[in-house]
């Protein structure tokens, strides 16, 4: 009989989710406990995130059943979670942005006056949400104008009007400042205390499970690998459950032989963002040859746009970047391209590939008018092209169903491999990496993370952004932290531990936030 | 496309065109024809004859064939020019304006020009039409490279505009001064035209001007380095971008392309048939040509062989039209149906894959629990 | 030629009359527009629905009948797009594409199957009844007669721009197209509230069918609906989606379209009737450059 324990709220019975061609979930059982922090971690892929939405009904488990306060799930949708009483909050937020908050909070059961929404009704019940859970929102702002911490406030008030009292969060401070994840802390453990809420929270940062949680899951490879209550275990016993063996990554030694030419120069650079905001606001910085710089910041603090402004894919407002020693105003991305520059972007889906394209057109693009691949630049040799495709296939251990396949079909750590073989075999002097391992498994992760380290130790000059920040530490030999579009610091990676660095990362250093 | 996907592809196509074929004769027996006699008509107006069996062709129907081709020639360019803006990720739907002015301008031209060499006039008119078509491509394509103008809307609107625009000059400016003759310019030179190569039928010179265009289109799409960076360009736009794609400057150029082989078809038309510009000369050819540029999702090979079947149902219709009575837009009906299934045919195939796959996983868990 | 004899009480009343034509139809287009879907085979509905009309009111002998065909056949149309696009995740370009031309084909393939009917529908027994219209009487020495779906018209540009902005299915509508996740995650289908946008278009749609066929004029001709279905489209992007501007653009383009006609003595007719058309390409262009000076100005 499930929920043989008299407090248990949710129960997994042997729960296992087939997705084409990937066993999410493998035989999951699983007791959640009423009134407890409960935090499930585990590496990407794991299969934390599918076992959260087959509890929200998001997806129907393909065996096994789920229990909820005592009953067995019969249908599976996010309207019958709701209405027992379950609510999530997920990694992307599913808020409208031209939407205020008023009418994201209550979407879906809005107030009414006849058949007429009811304006002033709305605006009253987040207002007395707000005083009822301390957590302030302004009902009448418009979602797309609000930070992002704000809008994890208003999901999170969504879960509450509707009644949750099991709460769901999926990596829920992963774009959040040290500032927000402490305020969200401190609310998950009052309404755990005070409204007898249960709360799950999806997470890898294992510091944070040993903060928040009371009892802790760790998934592997769709398994759940063990249930632990949190003041038994620590750190480094959770990380090699996750990883399921003692060593994650090789060493990598940094040797100090880098030349002093300047590679990449920006000075006073000013960006704005797609709506018009500045996102970059007077940066300066310098990469040399044969040193890894790594940016350090929270997510939207103008990474991105510089980034873009570097390669050529944003406009500039002012100030100038020089590659090479040349001057890239006003040059299209294919002209910065050629002053030697190559670009690993943030988002390899739309950007780094083309899905619908096979992996040949993808790793060649950029190379097709040279006279390797082309007469003249207008005859195209496809069997030069397939042959080298093919080498690059193997050099880079890209796993898939070979070169002519579709990029889209390829798992995120390989298509992530299209990229880096594509870029790195340009043989460029400077190399721009975005979040070049996110989403990635471990072992493509340090295939990757040795790829980069060769590229320095061949001189290139690197620019890598990241949020990760172990992946930082590893790889850089400076570190600058970057916020709202300023430099606030610059460091070594021995100079300073992870956890003061995050003062940096939010304006410390500067000025005080507001 | 590549072995599994094409397979399933044509197989998905052949249903498709084979479930059109009956949804055209159910409405032939609606409306109170007999569908077999409406079919067969259709093969003898364009191919030839039955024997008594009504199973094999007896007599080859010359003149039908040549009509035949002559349309999917122009099905052929017309579907060429379609693609090559659709596969730079930009749709040219005013190919039906760019032909009218090239149809045109180049009737003009060759009229003012009478008594010089047609070595002279010919090449020179050619141009002139392809500029001129190519220039009414450049505007929706500027507009929405650099203002991002949605291309379909103002490349519909600039239809009509063109259409009305050459009607006014055919019936009013350049209105010819020869009797009989309502709406029309000038009569081109003789010399000029182009000769017909079965007599009785429309099928002219003019075809070898549209292989020569055909080979040049396929070898553009898909064997230049400049093709293959507009695929990649119609693909992921912002991929083309990143990679350092000059993406709008292609796409300008695909345009260009486009609404040049518009213009060259228009002047086929008026060096043709019509010896002149007349403004009814065209009933929509463009769009038949981007309907099979649709179905055959722009490869250009399979256009070519698209637009000699589809030839075969458009000549059809009309034979059909005038010996079983049956409306040649029957035609456009089921050409219309075809492109329903094959639009829907991917997500009818994820439906059914997911499905499968679905099923077929629980088997398995259920097995092993 | 004067300006009091361009801008009068006849323009104006044409103006009007035409402007209906595409309100209608753009009311239906914002419907998909709102939920995430372009729909350019609006054209197409809008010939089927006026088709539909003139077979109502003739069969019947009663307007009200042909105004229902028009309604059923447009639902019809309507369903028909949701099925492609939502379900079969079709290209709703494509889709569109085609669906104008099958209507177009379809229309005339049944006119032309009527005995003695090519190219437009004149009955040999019975006739088409028309909707009827408001006699407003003389205004300045213009005898005003306004069909009755003109002021209906700008009722439902109210209608819908309440339903959009004022209750919660409006609010479900749009955001089935902003963030169709953030509907699905708080228990409701965004695929059925695209499909209810892809059959309020269609509904609207064969109303402004009827409008045309059985009210504007008393007939139906092959193609009737002369490309207005893109020029509401072009008003829906012009418009913002937003029914009171949609309703603004349409004006717009029908005064030019008016005034063209009023021009007829100095310069050819079939010149002038380019301008609605010219038109509307300009009032893109206009925007287009606004949007973005209006980014070059921002923060």
């Amino acid at each position: 009989m499930p929920g043989s324990e008299e407090n248990t709220i949710v129960s997994f019975r042997h729960v296992s989710m087939q997705f084409p061609g990937v066993l999410a979930n493998d035989d999951v059982s699983l007791d959640i406990r009423r009134g407890e922090v409960f935090a499930l971690v585990g590496e990407n892929g794991a299969g934390k995130s599918t076992l959260m939405n087959i509890l929200y009904g998001m997806n129907a488990p393909t065996s096994g059943e789920v229990w909820v306060k005592g009953r067995r799930v019969e249908s599976f949708s996010p309207r019958d979670a709701i209405d027992r009483g379950i609510g999530m909050v997920h990694q992307h937020f599913k808020l409208v942005p031209s939407f205020t908050v008023a009418q994201n909070i209550v979407l879906n059961c809005e107030p009414r006056r006849g058949i007429f929404y009811d304006f002033a009704a709305a605006r009253k019940t987040v207002e007395k949400l707000v005083d009822e859970y301390g957590l302030q929102v302004n009902p009448g702002d418009r979602v797309e104008d609000i930070s992002v911490g704000l809008q994890q406030r208003v999901e999170i008030l969504k879960t509450f009007h509707r009644g949750a009292d099991v709460l769901i969060l999926d990596e829920p401070t992963a774009v959040l400042t040290p500032k927000e994840t402490d305020e969200l802390f401190s609310v998950i453990r009052s309404i755990v205390r005070e409204k007898q809420m249960t709360v799950i929270i999806i997470t890898h940062k294992l510091y944070e499970v040993m903060a928040i949680s009371d009892r802790v899951g760790v998934m592997r490879q769709g398994r759940l690998v063990a249930v632990k209550e949190t003041k038994e275990v620590d750190e480094r016993i959770l990380a090699s459950l996750m990883v399921g063996k003692e060593v994650l990554l090789s060493a990598l030694p940094h040797p100090d032989d880098h030349d002093d030419t300047v590679a990449v120069e920006v000075r006073d650079l000013t960006v704005k963002d797609n709506r018009g905001l500045l996102a970059v606001r007077g940066l300066s910085l310098k990469v040399e040859r044969g040193e890894i710089l790594g940016i350090v910041g929270i997510e939207g603090n103008g990474q991105s746009e510089l980034i873009e402004a570097i390669t050529g894919l944003r406009p500039i407002e002012s100030g100038q970047i020089f590659i090479q020693g040349k001057d890239t105003r006003g040059l299209t991305p294919g002209k910065i391209r050629a002053l030697g520059l190559a670009h690993v972007p943030e988002d390899r889906l739309s950007t780094g590939v083309s899905a619908k394209a096979d992996i040949t057109d993808n790793v060649v693009v950029g190379k097709e008018k040279t006279p390797e691949f082309s007469v003249a630049g207008i005859h195209m040799k496809r069997g030069a092209m397939k042959r080298y495709a093919q080498k690059l296939y193997e050099q880079f251990d890209i796993r898939g169903a070979g070169i002519d396949a579709q990029a889209g079909e390829l798992s995120g750590g390989n298509m992530q491999k299209v990229v880096v073989a594509r870029e790195f075999s340009y043989d460029t002097p400077v190399l721009i990496i975005s979040q070049p391992t996110r989403g990635v498994d471990i072992g493509a992760m340090d295939f990757i993370h040795q790829q980069i380290m060769q590229k320095r130790n061949r001189s290139c000059a690197i620019l890598l952004v990241s949020a990760d920040l172990d992946e930082l530490y590893r790889l850089s030999d400076r570190l600058v932290t970057i916020y709202e579009g300023r430099l606030t610091g610059e460091f070594t990676p021995g100079s300073i531990p992870k956890t003061e660095i995050s003062y940096y990362m939010t304006g410390g250093g500067r000025e005080e936030k507001k | 496309m590549k072995g599994a996907s094409r397979r399933s592809y044509l197989i998905s196509l052949f249903l498709s065109i084979l479930l059109a074929l009956v949804v055209g004769g159910v409405l032939m027996a609606l409306t109170g024809h007999d569908p077999i006699n409406g079919y067969q008509q259709l093969i003898s107006g364009t191919l030839g004859l039955f024997d008594e069996n009504g199973f094999n062709i007896c007599v080859w129907n010359d003149r039908g064939i040549g009509n035949t081709l002559y349309k999917a020639a122009q099905l052929c360019i017309t579907g060429l020019a379609t693609a090559v803006a659709a596969q730079a990720g930009i749709f040219n739907v005013g190919g039906e304006g760019q032909m009218y002015l090239g149809a045109l301008g180049s009737a003009w031209l060759g009229a003012q020009l009478s008594g010089v060499s047609p070595w002279i006039t010919i090449p020179l008119c050619l141009l002139f039409a392809a500029v001129c078509g190519a220039l009414y491509a450049w505007v929706p394509a500027v507009m929405k490279v650099k203002m991002g103008i949605n291309e379909v809307i103002t490349t519909i609107l600039l239809n009509t505009v063109a259409i009305k625009f050459c009607t006014y000059m055919a019936t009013g400016p350049l209105k010819t001064a020869e009797r009989g003759i309502n709406q029309g310019t000038d009569a081109v030179d003789k010399a000029f035209l182009f000769d017909k190569l079965i007599p009785g039928s429309s099928l002219t010179e003019s075809i070898f001007y549209i292989a020569v265009i055909s080979l040049i289109v396929w070898y553009l799409m898909s064997r230049t380095t400049a093709g293959y960076q507009m695929k990649l360009i119609g693909q992921n736009e912002r991929f083309a971008r990143f990679a350092g794609i000059p993406a709008d400057r292609l796409a300008i150029i695909a345009m260009l392309i486009s609404g040049a082989m518009c213009g060259l078809l228009g002047m086929f038309e008026s060096f043709g048939l019509w010896k002149r510009f007349r403004p009814d000369f065209s009933n929509e050819f463009y769009f038949d040509g981007m309907l099979v540029a649709m179905i055959m999702r722009y490869q250009p090979l399979g256009i070519v062989l698209m637009s000699l079947f589809f030839g075969v149902l458009k000549m059809g219709g009309a034979a059909m039209q005038s010996q079983a009575g049956i409306s040649s837009v029957l035609i456009q009906i089921i050409q219309s149906i075809i492109i329903f299934f094959m639009a829907a045919e991917e997500g009818i195939l994820q439906n059914l894959r997911a499905r499968r796959a679905v099923s077929a996983a629980k088997r398995q868990t259920v097995k092993e629990g | 030629m004067d300006f009091a004899s361009i801008f009068n009480v006849s323009t104006l009343l044409n103006t009007f009359n035409t402007a209906t034509i595409v309100i209608l139809a753009g009311l239906g287009c914002l419907m998909t527009d709102q939920a995430g879907m372009m729909n350019i085979g609006i054209d197409g509905m809008m010939t089927a629905g006026a088709f539909a009309a003139v077979m109502g009111s003739w069969l019947c002998g009663s307007w009200v009948m042909g105004l229902v065909f028009a309604l059923a056949v447009g639902l019809l149309f309507g369903l028909f797009y949701g099925v492609f696009v939502i379900r079969f995740k079709s290209d709703e370009f494509i889709i569109g594409v085609a669906l104008n031309i099958f209507a177009v084909a379809i229309t005339t393939f049944i006119l032309r199957s009527i005995p003695g009917q090519t190219g437009s529908f004149h009955p040999a027994t019975g006739a088409v009844v028309k909707m009827p219209s408001i006699d407003l009487g003389f205004i300045a020495g213009t005898r005003v007669n306004l069909s009755v779906m003109v002021p209906l018209s700008w009722l439902l540009v109210l209608l819908c721009w309440v339903m959009l902005y004022r209750t919660p299915l409006g609010f479900w509508l749009h955001a089935s197209g902003e963030h169709p996740e953030s509907l699905r995650s708080v228990g409701r289908s965004p695929e059925r509230m695209k499909f209810l946008g892809a059959t309020l278009c269609g509904l609207f749609c064969g109303l402004s069918g009827a409008y045309l066929s059985i009210s504007y004029l008393s007939t139906f001709t092959e193609n009737m609906s002369a490309s207005r279905g893109y020029v509401a489209v072009a008003c829906v992007i012009f418009g913002r989606s937003n029914p009171p501007l949609v309703f603004l653009a349409a004006l717009l383009f029908s005064l030019i379209d008016a005034v063209g006609q009023r021009l007829q003595g100095v310069v050819d007719p079939t010149l002038t009737s380019t301008f609605p058309y010219l038109g509307t390409i300009l009032m893109m262009v206009l925007l287009a450059l606004r949007n973005q000076a209006k980014k070059k100005r921002a923060a």
